[in-house]
């Protein structure tokens, strides 16, 4: 039998190998290649160049730019998410709150719609004369509409908000799924022994959600990487490229310039980062996971 | 239609054939082709080109804001020509998307509308190759104006823009005038009259601002409007066409030179006396808009498509016109831009050039260019284009500003050429308006756009003589 397994096993595995090499394997390999090129996406063969777009990118503010601001959002945003969901989803399990089943509906809503109406949507809310926070500032006392997203200093807080607005809910009921395995006896024993609130949540539940955190962490930091559809449909980019990110750079590079080498270039910069990065979490938070 | 009849009868009436166009595309000509009446095509311009008989011919469109009535009104008069030819249109938006695998494929549609947002950068189209010279169709018989060229039909310089390297590889069926609208009903009633010099464009929005009402507004996110809009014209009015040459052929110091500078300091009085509606900053191009429309600004830029993008928010009785930028003096009024656009093309590997071109020679025939003007509002640059033709407050300024201009139509054309200077200037030009650079900062930042784009050997240059 052990002989003659590989006839058996071989065209079984082929069909999901061939798939994957095609649809994934290949356009991944493909793109790597047109990154070495100069390449305005017109003609079906790109010259050759080596590594001169990734010298190029070196040295292009623009890049750097947008890069920076995916680094403002792969350090808020994850952080940021995971506290208001962590507290909520603590809340909504121990804290007796009223109405709990309706909050995580409600919470749990922006996560049913699609990035893009939720840009559309945000917009609007942003939106300096009839948006609701300008009204609101208006009541407090505010004298001249604000322009949340034609502001360079605040558009990039103000996207980056309307994603945590986004994932909050999911990640809340993620950690309420995990919270409500964790034994009830283990707080009950913390409590006799007098431990406090706090106590229970830093010495209990957190250690015990570890697993689910790390995931989380993962998404949202990939998330973060990208931002494409929320950034291009809320800002462009703009203004002054204060939002601009990888993604949307990317797009401006390819699609509106006709640069296909050099923004292929900037995706395979993009997919290196968060390859590393995915790594870099998955080795900071491994730790023994939990047996209960 | 039977061989051997050396002249064809077409209905020159536009709007019997719009409305056979809005009945039936596949209707055949020759039901109207009788009545109304005919323009007639001499024996010279029935197939200049040398169309095969029987080879189809492929058009694919951006239908954008001009819609596509205007195209198939173009097919129609193509398939009445040359009812042995298939003539299709097929209309679809973001151009590049659609058509780029068609390109590298080597089998790219006869003729395109390469407009809207996502068209295929004409710089590369250029570069690479990808463009048929369209020099036939240029010296060809025109259609309905007997005894003149098709060339000869076009508005003087407003095919300039498609000429690269002395061949025409691209024609622009739409003529934009751009200036300052205002609202004359909105003007007539508060006793204001549009100002002759900047000066007194700053003095009447002072005026506007105490009556209550913001003096201008812009198209927020994309200050590209106010580049266009105010900023060159008042850059030509300063410096005059040498200074918009400089500009073009990214001459060393060009944007920091003392005309610019003056321009700069001229539209930032906009934003240092607060004349900008508050907030406009954070709106998008038909938001904006739409505040004007609704009497919180008087004055915004942009172009002659204003009027047809915002037809379904205006007001009755709002009576929008466009007029110039107000110079530095007032004998420096009247001089207007204007700019060809809706860019068509012809690829060079298409199937059947011949056939592209000669749907071309319909598009741009004055039959066409009437339709367009009654039906869209919108002015082609061909002769005789608005005869006969009853035209809107917004068209009719259009019109007649740009024929007192004369001689001062002028255009520039780094926004073509240089889309990285395109970016530069809008990004700049949000800065200023919102007063976080000053005049000279904002002409430094360009500056360092424009030196950058010289040096970069990969980005092809033009000369603008």
């Amino acid at each position: 039998m052990s002989k003659n397994k590989y006839h058996i096993i071989i065209p079984f595995l082929l069909p999901a190998v061939v798939l994957y090499a095609v649809f994934v394997m290949f356009p991944y390999g493909k793109a790597i290649y047109i990154s070495l090129t100069k390449w305005r996406g017109l003609t079906p063969n790109p010259e050759f160049i080596g590594l001169e777009n990734f010298q190029k990118l070196l040295g292009d503010d623009l890049f750097w730019n947008a890069l920076s601001h995916n680094l403002i959002y792969l350090i808020f945003i994850p952080a940021i998410t995971l506290s208001i969901a962590l507290y909520l989803a603590f809340l909504l399990t121990h804290g007796k709150a009223r109405f709990s089943r309706f909050y995580r509906v409600t919470f749990f809503f922006p996560q049913v719609m699609s990035l893009v109406a939720i840009g559309v949507l945000w917009s609007f809310v942003y939106h300096p004369t009839i948006g609701i926070l300008s009204s609101i500032a208006g009541l407090l006392g505010a004298k001249e509409p604000i322009a949340w997203l034609g502001n360079p200093d605040v558009a990039l807080i103000a996207v980056g908000a309307v994603v945590v607005w986004q994932a909050v809910g999911f990640y809340m009921v993620l950690f309420i799924a995990g919270m409500e395995s964790i034994p009830v006896s283990y707080y009950e024993a913390a409590t006799i022994d007098g431990a406090s609130r706090w106590d229970l949540f830093w010495r209990i539940t957190l250690p015990m959600l570890w697993d689910t955190i790390r995931t989380a962490m993962v998404f949202l930091a990939i998330g973060a990487i990208d931002m494409f559809a929320i950034t291009q449909t809320m800002t462009e980019g703009g203004p002054n490229r204060s939002t601009d990110v990888l993604a949307t750079y990317v797009y401006d590079r390819a699609f509106l310039k006709s640069n296909f080498g050099y923004a292929t270039a900037v995706a395979v910069a993009m997919f290196v980062l968060a390859f590393l990065l995915s790594l870099l979490t998955m080795r900071a938070t491994q730790r023994e996971s939990l047996e209960y | 239609m039977r061989k051997g009849i050396s002249r064809r009868r077409f209905l020159k009436s536009s709007a019997a054939l719009a409305a056979a166009a809005a009945g039936s595309h596949l209707l055949t000509p020759f039901a109207f082709a009788q009545d109304g009446l005919p323009f007639e095509v001499g024996p010279e311009a029935m197939n200049p080109l040398g169309l095969e008989a029987g080879k189809k011919v492929e058009g694919i469109f951006f239908e954008g804001g001009f819609g596509r009535s205007y195209i198939d009104n173009a097919a129609d008069l193509f398939r009445a020509l040359h009812p042995d030819n298939e003539m299709t249109v097929e209309g679809i938006q973001r151009v590049q998307e659609v058509l780029q695998p068609r390109f590298i494929g080597g089998n790219p549609p006869d003729v395109i509308d390469n407009s809207g947002a996502g068209n295929i950068p004409m710089d590369a189209l250029v570069a690479d190759d990808q463009l048929a010279d369209l020099a036939p169709l240029m010296n060809a018989a025109s259609l309905d104006t007997p005894g003149k060229t098709f060339a000869e039909t076009l508005f003087p310089g407003s095919q300039a823009t498609g000429v690269f390297d002395g061949k025409q590889l691209l024609l622009n069926i739409a003529f934009t005038v751009s200036g300052v609208w205002y609202s004359q009903s909105l003007f007539a009633d508060n006793g204001w009259e549009y100002p002759q010099t900047w000066d007194d464009m700053l003095a009447l929005s002072e005026t506007i601002k105490t009556s209550g009402i913001s003096p201008w507004t812009y198209q927020g996110k994309y200050p590209q409007y106010m580049v266009f809009g105010v900023f060159m014209p008042l850059v030509y009015k300063v410096g005059g066409i040498e200074t918009l040459k400089a500009l073009d052929n990214l001459e060393d110091g060009a944007w920091t030179s003392e005309p610019v500078l003056q321009a700069a300091n001229m539209i930032y009085q906009l934003a240092a006396n607060d004349y900008i509606l508050p907030g406009t900053e954070g709106l998008t191009h038909t938001e904006s808009q739409a505040e004007w429309l609704q009497g919180h600004a008087a004055f915004i830029p942009c172009g002659t498509w204003l009027e047809n993008e915002m037809r379904d928010l205006t007001p009755e009785g709002f009576d929008m016109v466009i007029a110039p930028v107000p110079g530095p003096t007032a004998d420096t009024y009247s001089s207007i831009l204007a700019w060809p656009g809706e860019p068509y093309i012809v690829p060079k590997n298409a199937a059947n050039v011949a056939g592209g071109m000669e749907f071309m020679r319909c598009m741009l025939s004055k039959a066409n260019a009437q339709f367009f003007a009654k039906e869209i509002s919108a002015i082609m640059p061909v002769f005789g284009g608005s005869e006969g033709i009853e035209l809107s407050s917004a068209l009719q300024s259009a019109l007649s500003a740009a024929e007192s201009a004369g001689d001062g139509l002028f255009n520039y054309f780094w926004k073509d050429w240089y889309s990285a200077l395109g970016d530069g200037t809008r990004d700049a030009m949000g800065q200023l308006l919102t007063k976080r650079s000053t005049p000279e900062q904002f002409l430094e930042t360009i500056q360092a756009v424009a030196d950058e784009v010289k040096a970069d050997e990969d980005i092809p240059k033009y000369t603008h003589s």
